[in-house]
């Protein structure tokens, strides 16, 4: 029952909330990431190396079967035994049965994802099998009888107080809490089980179709051991690891560990080809290809591309809702944004629903991902799925369904709720403390007021603006510049009349449908989209302009999406496509250097907040600066300026409120650091959440919106 | 033809990855360095440019317990391993060693120290130069296990705190002596 599993999830979330130490390690560890992973790649030309990983994976899934058949073929070659394990039973069998076979009460394994998937070592176990992780991060966790909450330091959620009384237990010792002296303990310990085992369970990175190799990226000594010392060496991997030549692995090469732990090459690239040599007796290779559900992910257009995934985990170290709940929540068997994606494909969408869920939307996945994976996109469309399989909610059907596709009821509602507001807000803009029942939604920020007149009441006429325009342009406001802070409309009005732009408000634009999209509503974002179209385009505009990223996006992106399929819409949503800009970059683009930027300099010291939709969907930071910089103001950045702010719209308020909280307070302590009394952004949500948050902690830093900024330093009147 | 510049590189990356690296003015000095490093009893399995110097009756004539034969019993408590290289990456500071030979492997993963004899000439520009050479190694014939080293074996697994020397070797002597060898087929 989806209520239910949402309430436990909940739980869970609050749980992880709760222990400060965890928050720490992933605090630490994202902060640290972030810069490490700058240095690994500095002088790198990511985007073509991500270029070229995208397009040998891609090419893999043109032929995958040919691929596969070309690797068996040599790996057998080679003297290996190449199992196809069509699911994780079949998978768990072959090895146990293949154990049995050979009198194995003792398997060492090395690091394997793919062996969580299945739960390899409970098949085995349950048969009689001793089973020894040897990666130091999966030992500690098997151990603490837990499983491992990230794919490359299966640990990281742990601490050396907590790690010295595990090993304690194995040595029947108090060992002292120093990482070092650790370590050794566990070289120490794990030496012995290398030289006992039977068997030896190891994964691999890649395996190269040319040779029938595989390759094994590695650290700590461990996988050449597991793959070197027992007399049977089974190599797990998924069909997805595939590369079709030696040079294909290269590239990979230069490009998984940088992105993985920030190396420019681990301790160890090992290529195994066949059975080693050695010891007594016969030495046994058996490669099982793992599919469980792979193939059938290859035939999901919206979701194929998660394919490509080198599973070096960089996706969960920037991921805000990663470092803020942790693997174990944030995750199944993977974890972080590819891992909500995997769980959905292999484990079904029910197993993957809280997760997708909990995603905020911020794109800072998108933008680290070397394998060119859009994962905010496919989650996205995963939301759409799971709204159709679970419905949305009865509240949030209504108001999409009978609300907000009727514009006319829409805006009727939120004027009365404008009226009827002055009980909470008494008059001023922000309200401080709802009441019983709503008082957790402002316990941590305050919420905007709804205008008393929104800007669709309040902007001129363009005849009154300006008298001969040299280019006439609409306005699509969206809800929050519209409703809650039309000074942002006016401000760009008096802007551009400055620069001898007309600004048109077409008064039957509704909201963009974004809220409904990402609710799980295509439906309604589909009609909204034609409802826009036909506003925006009936005056026949020079350009449209927008004050949200997330509006800019949806005009410019979802709505060609959406009406894709409808011939009747698709070239206006196209041509609506083309003519929309954002406020920002449209006056950057008029003012050109050309124009004297006048009067009153900026006051002070302004830091500036990248909204996620800003830089990572419209791909615009620079010129906001550019525009605040020539007006005089001074930029001093915060650390992390692009890491999103919490808004993530109706998330901080009726999806994940706390992890928002969470979120916020990170980055208002990056604003802090900044030493601004100003900060500017472009987005509205972000200013909803930023002012909310920095009031109600009654910090004295403005929160405003970059036009707001610009509009001040004019001469002239105000509104 | 000695270039310089993908010596440095390398030396330069090396030293990043944790490597001791030592240019060793010959054989001689060679031997005096593992001898004086070792620390305990080496394991030294076949391999041409050890051959080609001569090293073993160089390490025993320095007083040094090496090991020849038997490897598996005498691997748990030997105290360093000794193998040549194939070839090496500049831009990594990598060695690669063909080790399908278990002699070898557990030379290079078993004890703490694993002293590494590298003639510079051949040193490559990096990963992707070394394809040609990767493909011929796999071609020779099968089966094949291949080692790329870079620096000593490591770990981040707790508090992400840096430590150097896990199950691998905790130290990774790099010895560059021209006239070694010239093939990157062997080692």
């Amino acid at each position: 029952m989806p209520k239910q599993r949402a309430r436990r999830y909940r739980r869970r979330i609050a749980t992880a909330l709760a222990a400060p130490r965890l928050q720490d390690a992933l605090h630490r560890f994202g902060d640290a990431y972030l810069a490490a992973r700058e240095r690994a790649f500095a002088g790198l030309d990511f985007e073509s190396l991500r270029r070229e990983i995208v397009a040998l994976k891609d090419e893999v899934g043109r032929d995958r079967p040919g691929y596969l058949a070309e690797f068996i073929r040599n790996a057998e070659a080679a003297g290996a035994q190449v199992f196809q394990a069509a699911d994780a039973r079949s998978a768990n069998e072959y090895i146990r049965d293949l154990a049995l076979r050979r009198g194995a009460r003792l398997a060492v394994k090395s690091k394997s994802m793919a062996s969580e998937e299945i739960r390899l070592n409970a098949a085995l176990e349950g048969a009689g099998i001793s089973v020894v992780e040897t990666d130091l991060g999966e030992w500690i966790v098997q151990l603490a009888g837990q499983r491992p909450s990230h794919m490359v330091m299966p640990a990281i959620h742990m601490f050396r107080d907590e790690v010295a009384a595990l090993f304690g237990q194995v040595t029947g010792r108090a060992e002292p809490p120093e990482i070092e002296h650790l370590v050794r303990v566990a070289r120490r310990q794990l030496r012995q089980a290398f030289l006992e085992a039977d068997l030896g369970i190891s994964g691999a990175n890649l395996a190269v179709a040319e040779t029938g190799a595989v390759a094994l990226v590695t650290n700590e000594g461990n996988a050449r051991l597991v793959a070197t010392l027992p007399p049977v060496h089974v190599i797990l991997v998924g069909i997805d690891k595939l590369v079709p030549t030696l040079d294909d692995a290269a590239r990979v090469l230069r490009v998984l560990p940088r992105s993985a732990t920030a190396q420019a090459l681990t301790s160890y690239v090992t290529w195994i080809r066949g059975p080693v040599p050695g010891g007594e007796g016969a030495r046994e290779l058996h490669i099982v290809l793992l599919d469980n559900g792979r193939s059938a992910l290859a035939d999901t257009p919206e979701c194929r591309d998660a394919l490509r995934c080198l599973k070096c985990g960089a996706c969960a170290n920037v991921c805000p809702v990663y470092q803020t709940i942790g693997g174990h929540v944030f995750g199944h068997n993977y974890i972080g944004a590819i891992g909500t994606v995997l769980t959905a494909s292999f484990n079904g969408l029910e197993q993957a629903a809280e997760m997708v869920k909990a995603c905020i939307g911020c794109r800072a996945c998108v933008a680290v991902c070397p394998a060119g994976i859009d994962l905010e996109e496919i989650i996205l469309h995963l939301r759409g799925r799971l709204g159709r399989a679970e419905g949305i909610g009865l509240a949030k059907s209504l108001v999409f369904r009978r609300v907000l596709r009727n514009r006319r009821l829409f805006h009727l509602l939120l004027r009365s709720a404008a009226r009827l507001q002055k009980p909470v807000t008494r008059g001023g803009a922000s309200i401080r403390h709802l009441p019983l029942y709503f008082s957790s939604l402002t316990e941590w920020r305050t919420l905007p007021a709804i205008a008393e007149r929104p800007l669709r009441d309040l902007i001129p006429d363009q005849d009154e603006q300006l008298r001969a325009p040299r280019l006439r342009v609409a306005l699509f406001g969206g809800c929050a510049t519209d409703f809650v802070f039309p000074e942002i409309g006016l401000s760009l009005v008096k802007v551009l009349n400055h620069l001898g732009v007309a600004v048109s408000y077409p008064r039957e634009q509704n909201c963009c449908g974004i809220p409904a999209l990402y609710a799980g509503d295509p439906a309604t974002a589909t009609d909204l989209a034609r409802q826009n179209v036909k506003a925006l385009l009936a005056d026949n505009p020079d350009a449209v302009i927008t004050t949200c990223p997330t509006c800019t996006a949806a005009l410019r992106k979802h709505f060609v999406d959406l009406l894709r399929e409808d011939p009747d819409w698709a070239p206006a949503a196209e041509r609506l496509a083309a003519l929309t800009v954002d406020a920002s970059v449209f006056i950057a683009g008029q003012i050109n250097g050309e124009i004297d930027w006048p009067i009153s300099p900026g006051d002070g010291v302004v830091t500036y907040h990248d909204s996620c939709h800003f830089k990572r969907s419209c791909g615009v930071w620079r010129q906001p600066r550019e525009l605040l910089t020539a007006a005089g103001w001074r930029l001093a950045e915060m650390p992390r300026s692009d890491r999103c702010c919490g808004f993530g719209g109706s998330y901080s308020l009726t999806g994940h409120p706390e992890i928002s909280r969470e979120i916020a307070k990170d980055k208002i302590n990056d604003i802090i650091r900044s030493g601004a009394s100003t900060v500017a952004t472009d987005c509205p949500g972000c200013l909803i959440m930023l002012r909310g948050a920095l009031e109600k902690r009654g910090l004295k830093i403005r929160a405003a919106h970059t036009i707001e900024l610009l509009a001040e330093t004019l001469a002239g009147d105000a509104d | 033809m000695t270039s310089s510049e993908p010596v440095t590189q390398f030396q330069k990356m090396a030293a990043q990855a944790g490597s001791h690296l030592v240019r060793c003015l010959d054989a001689v000095a060679l031997a005096d360095y593992i001898a004086r490093h070792a620390g305990g009893t080496i394991l030294f399995p076949s391999f041409p440019s050890g051959r080609r110097i001569n090293l073993v009756e160089l390490l025993r004539g320095q007083g040094c317990e090496v090991v020849t034969d038997h490897f598996r019993s005498a691997a748990p408590l030997a105290a360093a391993g000794v193998t040549g290289a194939n070839f090496a990456l500049a831009d990594t500071g990598t060695v690669v060693l063909d080790s399908t030979e278990e002699p070898l492997r557990l030379a290079s993963t078993f004890p703490e120290r694993h002293f590494v004899l590298l003639d510079p000439r051949k040193i490559l520009p990096d990963g992707l130069a070394a394809v040609g050479l990767l493909r011929a190694l796999h071609r020779r014939r099968s089966p094949d296990f291949i080692a790329f080293i870079t620096g000593p074996s490591r770990t981040a697994d707790i508090e992400r705190v840096l430590t150097i020397g896990v199950h691998g070797p905790r130290e990774l002597h790099i010895l560059l002596l021209e006239g070694l060898s010239d093939d990157p087929l062997e080692s």
